[in-house]
């Protein structure tokens, strides 16, 4: 996968080197010394910021990067399908009284992709560069995995809700913003309320002109259903050491990093599941190598004559305390470990999840 | 971490509360629903416009004249016994939509300070309603004050959490109400010392929660009965509430419904959009209450809806939804006359348990009905039915009626018992309204006003209210109101506003003498031209004139000189406001009701003889063939020599002995208007005819004393020749100017199949042919239906053929295809009316539109907008309509007057049979009636109805049959309608 390279960090082979080997010990020291591996920075939350949209939030963190997210819902006609059941699509007419029991059952599965649109706007960058285009699909598709939300748009078989999602980063990206902006997501899509709807069935839509009586996207008070839109969270590997919500020049350093999006799971026993992984090429793939004595003339040392040489050298000399950018990807082990740290109960989604309700709730 | 909240919070806004907003969802048009955030920036400086209050004075904005605008409430408000020291009224919204007819009235509730959250409900519960109380409110005398609650500081208030807008709406018409207690208490405390008399604000609802709440919040509040009856004419005015409300909480009890569900509304929007429901004016027979028909956009004939369960509580002019039926039920148009008055006679307005939606008697008719259907051929081919599933807009007036006998219990004056009556309006297309009153017993015998509140499921009839009486029946001027109230003619003296756009000089005003004044710019002097008006004896409002001379060249120049009144009515004034509403003058026979001033209308735009006037101008040279060889549209200012009736002009160009200019010019007029009314007809005019008489009568009283059929002669068409040629050419020269705006006139022609009955007719009858492929054809063929021995029988098929017709209607040159603006009728390829502008209102634009066009003046913005172009004329095409049968209904009564007592034979003709009656008319009196079988003896002789000849065999001890066109004697008496309390002529057979 593309590098969706931000900022550089401007740090020396040697300092790299120290702070890989600081990451690496256990426990792991960080850059912030009070934060444990699993702890996220601190950050500040607030929703409904857009009067004129649906839902919208803005999240800061503590390092200056902030991000604002508004969602807007739109009716839009569904292109009509023919389907088995075809003779009633316009049965208002035939005055048929059949009686749906369960309109969520209705809905299910009937939500498309393309009822959802999202547009990642960071400045700096162009709307079709690899950052942008990266992190709008990345979204997306968390956002598309679990079916859920699509399907909480169908309106009936010939309407339904059109959602954009405009995703603002405020400040330049300081670190890789992927969670932020999942995270500002998260909370715009949790506090979206739709128009409720008063016509029934295929009719064309009729709704309440009473935004008080509007719905919420994510209903609150359906104790057997309790979801939330999915949210990202970032897991890097140091060594055996796994870190969660790493700052940028954690990044730098990294030997891999995951991008987890997962959301509430009433059914399964933990809370919480898995929805989409990702790993992402870590900027430390990027940065210079320092250059080991043995391999500098200045020092006595021979160049290697080639590149393959040079590599080979490298990795014997790999825990040397010469910085060296880590190569190939993630341990099988570790990501099972990422995964059962997520989801587990009190897992990073549950308190996650949770801390970005109670925004909502306090 | 320095943090800030994007946020605009209402409690961190500088410690003022100035800043509220409003969140609501919007659905557009096209489908799109959005969320609308408004923001409400509140204010201190909203007066509450009380006489008592000078600290309001003081702030209250002004205007750019630096005037505030003056307050409306009364500093000695009137006192009731509960508020004996004066009352200002806050009326909830409930308390307008169920009496703005109690606050329309002229000697109770005045100081009502009408809230902007009521005023803002009332728009959104009903728009005519919310027309009335604006009205009310700019009625200086009523002191009706909108008080805008929401914007003022002090008495806007937030929405609570969870609260719904009825509860917060209610809480504000509290919380103002409180406010203006105090407030005026303050205001008078600091006014004087010693002045004990503060008046109480009074909240009135019948809101029962809301009462509740107002007590414990300790703010005044009364229902709107509890403080009807602390008047003195309580019984009249609680008639006068709206039986809406309390006919819901009586009837709750009972379960039984007569009527199916309407749909809701998105299901009906959805079944139109696909075209499985239609929508369409909903219009009852005239001659079977039972029957309705609907004309939608997708078929070209109007679908049928038979029976009361079908139309579904829609009365005649609601804008319906329809589901046609499916094909078995479909059924073939009635034969028979059905009136609500001789089936449900026996109806008692109070019971209605028992009763099912159809009575035992209409469901018998209604099957006698589908046996004919069934046993028929050609006429009686079933047609499509539908049922009504909606009503998309209720169109409900003001009806005009009186009290049925029958249902009246107790007939005492004295007695003060409410009970139910109906009411039995004149428009027997409406059903009986049930009417709850205090008065039954002085009502009966009196023309009575009454609206339609509601219509429930559970009701057979719909409930209705006492508006006000309007005197005896059959009194003239009860008659007359009862007319224009009828038929929607605005007939109240002209507002100041509109009379202080007229010229301030009066009726001294004159034609400027000096040539160099503004007045004379662009304008032709054409004061030397001998012009002469020709005009109906006693024409005071005078459109036109006109004049002829030989011009060298041995053509002749011919001109027809229009009044200029778009010289005095400017566009968007009070006053053209006004005559756009009224659309037309009104002619009654007793009485004319104009669409402008007198001044105006009789003198300084009418082109009265010997004074100088402003006109407007067409100019033709026209060859001796009265062919045009060119025209010309000019302002002028012209001196008519004479006025003269149609019979004096006839009689002066008779006269051989008067060869003076003038004269001969009318010759010359009379000459070339022969040769185009022949070219017209070659052309294929058609010449149709109406039955016109005219009403005599005495002129002091103006009681009738005889009826006559109009005369017509060579004048009449002579000037009706010019004025067809003026309004050709102005409409040629317009519809240059402006082809997307210029207002034309046209004439639809008539779908084939309105003629196929009338020609099926004469050929069964008199083996006459009827040609309708073209307007030639038909006027061909309408000049062979002749019967040798019966001269008048063409002027009756042609009379039937004009009821073929469609109507000529106004519109707007952009909104249809050049070849639709055809006038079938005069053969013209396109027209519009010019030539009298004084009563028309189409005139005056097309004055306004022609002046432009001749680039004598800019043409003002309203007349550039198709939209509003069209909204013109749909008004006016309405009004148009209204005062033609307004007209006709009032020459209808004064025939009736002038029969009343007498009893005369003449002879009439068949017209229509029916299986149960056969129509005649009668040419003397231009009158026609229908007469029943059971008219012709007692009991009602059996029949046997033949469709397919139309022939009516009448058995028993009449013994001889009724064919159509058959000329016949019948015996005219009058009677007085059981059904509509009308004076009407009755015809028996001899």
């Amino acid at each position: 996968m593309a590098p969706p390279q931000a900022a550089h960090v401007n740090l020396s082979p040697a300092e790299l080197s120290f702070l890989r080997a600081t990451l690496a010990q256990t426990p792991p020291i960080r850059l912030d010394h009070t934060k444990g591996p699993k702890d996220f920075r601190s950050m500040r939350a607030e929703y409904d910021v857009l009067p004129g949209a649906n839902g919208s939030a803005r999240i800061a963190l503590e390092d200056g990067t902030e991000a604002l997210v508004g969602v807007k819902a739109e009716v839009e006609k569904s292109p009509w399908r023919p389907s088995a059941t075809e003779s009633n699509v316009l049965s208002v007419a035939a005055r048929d009284v059949e009686m749906r029991d369960q309109d969520e059952d209705e809905s299910r599965g009937k939500g498309q992709n393309a009822w959802i649109e999202m547009s990642v706007e960071i400045p700096g960058f162009r709307d079709d560069d690899p950052l942008p285009v990266f992190l709008a699909s990345m979204l997306t598709e968390s956002l598309l995995a679990s079916g859920e939300l699509k399907d909480r748009l169908y309106i009936n078989r010939r309407f339904h809700w059109k959602l954009y999602i405009d995703i603002l980063l405020l400040s330049p990206p300081l670190s890789y913003p992927l969670a932020l902006l999942s995270m500002t997501t998260h909370l715009a899509l949790l506090t979206s309320r739709l128009p409720a709807l008063k016509s029934e069935k295929d009719e064309d839509p009729l709704f309440d002109d009473d935004w008080d009586a509007s719905v919420p996207l994510y209903p609150k008070d359906r104790p057997t259903q309790p979801d939330t839109p999915p949210v990202i969270v970032l897991a890097m590997a140091v060594g055996s050491n796994i870190i969660f919500d790493p700052c940028k020049e954690e990044l730098s350093v990294a030997d891999a990093v995951l991008a987890v999006a997962c959301t509430s799971a009433p059914s399964s026993p933990n809370g919480a599941r898995v929805v989409s992984i990702r790993t992402i090429d870590p900027p430390s793939h990027l940065t210079p190598p320092g250059i080991p004595n043995a391999m500098n003339s200045a020092t006595g040392g021979t160049v290697p004559a080639s590149g393959a040489e040079a590599l080979t050298q490298r990795e014997l000399l790999a825990n040397s305390g010469v910085w060296t950018p880590p190569r190939g990807g993630m341990k099988r082990g570790l990501i099972s470990e990422v995964v059962k740290m997520v989801v587990e109960k009190g897992g990073i989604a549950e308190e996650v999840i949770g801390a970005l309700q109670s925004i909502e709730v306090g | 971490m320095e943090y800030f909240s994007l946020k605009r919070s209402n409690a961190a806004d500088r410690g003022g509360l100035n800043l509220s907003s409003k969140v609501y969802v919007r659905s557009t048009k096209s489908g799109k629903v959005q969320k609308i955030v408004r923001e409400l920036y509140l204010r201190q400086d909203i007066p509450c416009s009380s006489n008592l209050c000078r600290p309001c004075l003081e702030t209250a904005p002004t205007d750019y004249t630096k005037k505030v605008a003056p307050f409306v409430l009364s500093d000695t408000p009137a006192g009731s016994k509960n508020f004996p020291n004066g009352q200002y009224l806050v009326p909830d919204t409930n308390a307008f939509l169920t009496g703005m007819d109690l606050f329309e009235m002229e000697t109770a509730f005045h100081d009502v300070i009408v809230l902007q959250t009521v005023l803002e409900e009332v728009k959104n519960r009903s728009l005519p309603l919310y027309h009335r109380l604006i009205a009310l409110t700019k009625n200086e005398g009523k002191r009706f004050y909108v008080f805008f609650n929401e914007f003022r500081q002090e008495t806007h208030i937030p929405r609570d959490v969870g609260e719904t807008i009825n509860d917060r709406n209610d809480r504000a018409v509290r919380k103002a109400v409180e406010w203006y207690n105090q407030h005026i208490t303050q205001a008078v405390k600091t006014r004087s010392k010693s002045q004990m008399r503060i008046p109480s604000v009074v909240m009135i609802t019948d809101d029962r929660d809301n009462l509740r709440k107002a007590k414990m919040e300790k703010v005044p509040a009364i229902t709107l009965a509890d403080f009807v009856f602390s008047l003195e004419n309580a019984d009249e005015l609680l008639d006068m509430m709206s039986a809406a409300q309390d006919q819901r909480e009586v009837r709750s009890k009972k379960t039984e419904v007569f009527y199916g569900e309407h749909y809701t509304v998105s299901k009906m929007m959805t079944g139109v959009k696909a075209g499985t429901m239609h929508q369409g004016i909903f219009n009852v027979s005239p001659y079977n209450y039972l029957e309705g028909s609907v004309h939608v956009p997708a078929f070209d004939k109007s679908l049928l809806i038979l029976g009361r369960e079908n139309s579904n509580r829609a009365v005649s002019g609601d804008v319906v939804v329809v589901e046609v039926l499916p094909q078995d039920q479909w059924k073939a148009p009635s034969t028979k006359i059905i009136e609500e008055e001789t089936l449900n006679k026996n109806d008692n307005p109070e019971v209605e348990d028992g009763e099912t939606i159809v009575s035992e008697r209409e469901r018998k008719a209604l099957q006698e009905e589908v046996k004919r259907a069934h046993g028929q051929s050609s006429e009686g081919k079933p047609l499509p039915t539908a049922r009504v599933v909606g009503i998309v807009k209720r169109n409900w007036r003001q009806y005009v009626g009186h009290i049925d006998q029958g249902s009246v219990r107790s007939t005492s004056k004295t007695s003060r018992q409410q009970q139910m009556v109906f009411l039995v309006p004149m428009d027997k297309r409406i059903p009986k309204i049930r009417i709850r009153t205090r008065q039954a017993g002085e009502l009966l015998g009196q023309r009575i006003l009454a609206t339609i509140d509601s219509w429930d499921r559970d009701s057979r009839y719909p409930m209705g209210h006492f508006v006000r009486s309007l005197g005896e029946l059959e009194s003239k001027g009860a008659e007359t109101e009862a007319l224009l109230l009828e038929w929607d003619v605005q007939y109240k003296p002209f507002p100041k506003t509109v009379l202080d756009c007229l010229p301030a000089e009066g009726h001294d005003w004159k034609v400027p003498a000096s040539l160099d004044d503004p007045g004379w710019k662009g304008r032709k002097n054409l004061r030397d031209l001998l012009v002469c008006s020709i005009d109906p004896p006693g024409c005071v409002d005078i459109d036109d004139a006109l004049h002829a001379r030989k011009l060298q060249n041995g053509n002749f120049e011919v001109g027809v000189h229009i009044a200029d009144v778009s010289h005095f009515v400017k566009p968007n004034n009070a006053m053209d406001k006004e005559a756009s509403q009224r659309g037309t003058t009104v002619y009654l026979v007793d009485k004319r009701i104009d669409m402008l001033p007198m001044l105006l209308g009789t003198d300084l735009c009418s082109l009265k003889p010997y004074v100088e006037r402003y006109a407007f101008s067409v100019l033709w040279e026209i060859t001796s063939d009265a062919d045009i060889v060119s025209s010309q549209f000019t302002k002028s200012v012209i001196r008519s020599r004479e006025a003269f009736s149609y019979e004096q002009a006839q009689i002066r160009i008779d006269d051989a002995s008067q060869q003076d200019d003038l004269t001969n010019g009318m010759r010359t007029l009379l000459m070339l208007s022969k040769k185009l009314k022949q070219k017209r007809y070659e052309a294929g005019a058609l010449n149709l005819a109406s039955p016109e008489v005219k009403v005599q009568t005495e002129s002091e009283t103006s009681d009738p004393v005889d009826v006559q059929t109009k005369k017509l002669l060579d004048t009449n068409s002579l000037v009706e020749e010019f004025m067809l040629l003026a309004n050709i050419s102005v409409a040629a020269k317009n519809y240059e100017a402006f082809p997307q705006t210029a207002l034309l006139r046209r004439h639809a022609a008539p779908p084939k199949t309105n003629f196929e009955e009338l020609a099926n007719q004469l050929k069964v009858k008199k083996g006459l042919e009827l040609r309708s492929d073209s307007s030639k054809a038909l006027a061909d063929s309408l000049d062979t239906c002749v019967v040798p021995e019966e001269p008048f029988f063409n002027t009756l098929v042609r009379i039937m053929a004009t009821r073929c017709m469609m109507s000529a209607e106004y519109f707007c040159a952009g909104t249809q295809a050049y070849p639709e603006f055809r006038h079938y009728g005069l053969a013209s390829e396109i027209y519009t009316h010019f030539t009298s502008p004084i009563r028309r209102y189409a005139d005056l634009e097309a004055h306004r539109q022609l002046a432009a066009a001749i680039e004598y003046e800019a043409l003002d913005p309203s007349l550039q907008s198709k939209s509003k172009l069209e909204g013109v004329c749909k008004n006016i095409n309405v009004r148009h309509r209204n005062a033609q049968m307004a007209g006709r209904a009032s020459i209808e009564y004064y025939v009736g007057q002038a029969l009343k007592g007498k009893d005369i034979t003449e002879e009439g003709f068949v017209m229509k049979v029916f299986s149960n009656g056969f129509v005649v008319f009668v040419p003397r009196f231009g009158i026609e009636s229908l007469i029943r079988l059971r008219d012709l003896a007692t009991p009602e002789p059996e029949a046997q109805f033949d469709a397919e000849n139309y022939v009516l065999k009448v058995g028993g001890e009449v013994n001889g049959s009724v064919e159509l066109f058959e000329k016949v004697n019948v015996r005219i008496t009058d009677e007085v309608e059981q059904s509509t309390g009308k004076r009407k002529v009755k015809l028996t057979l001899v």
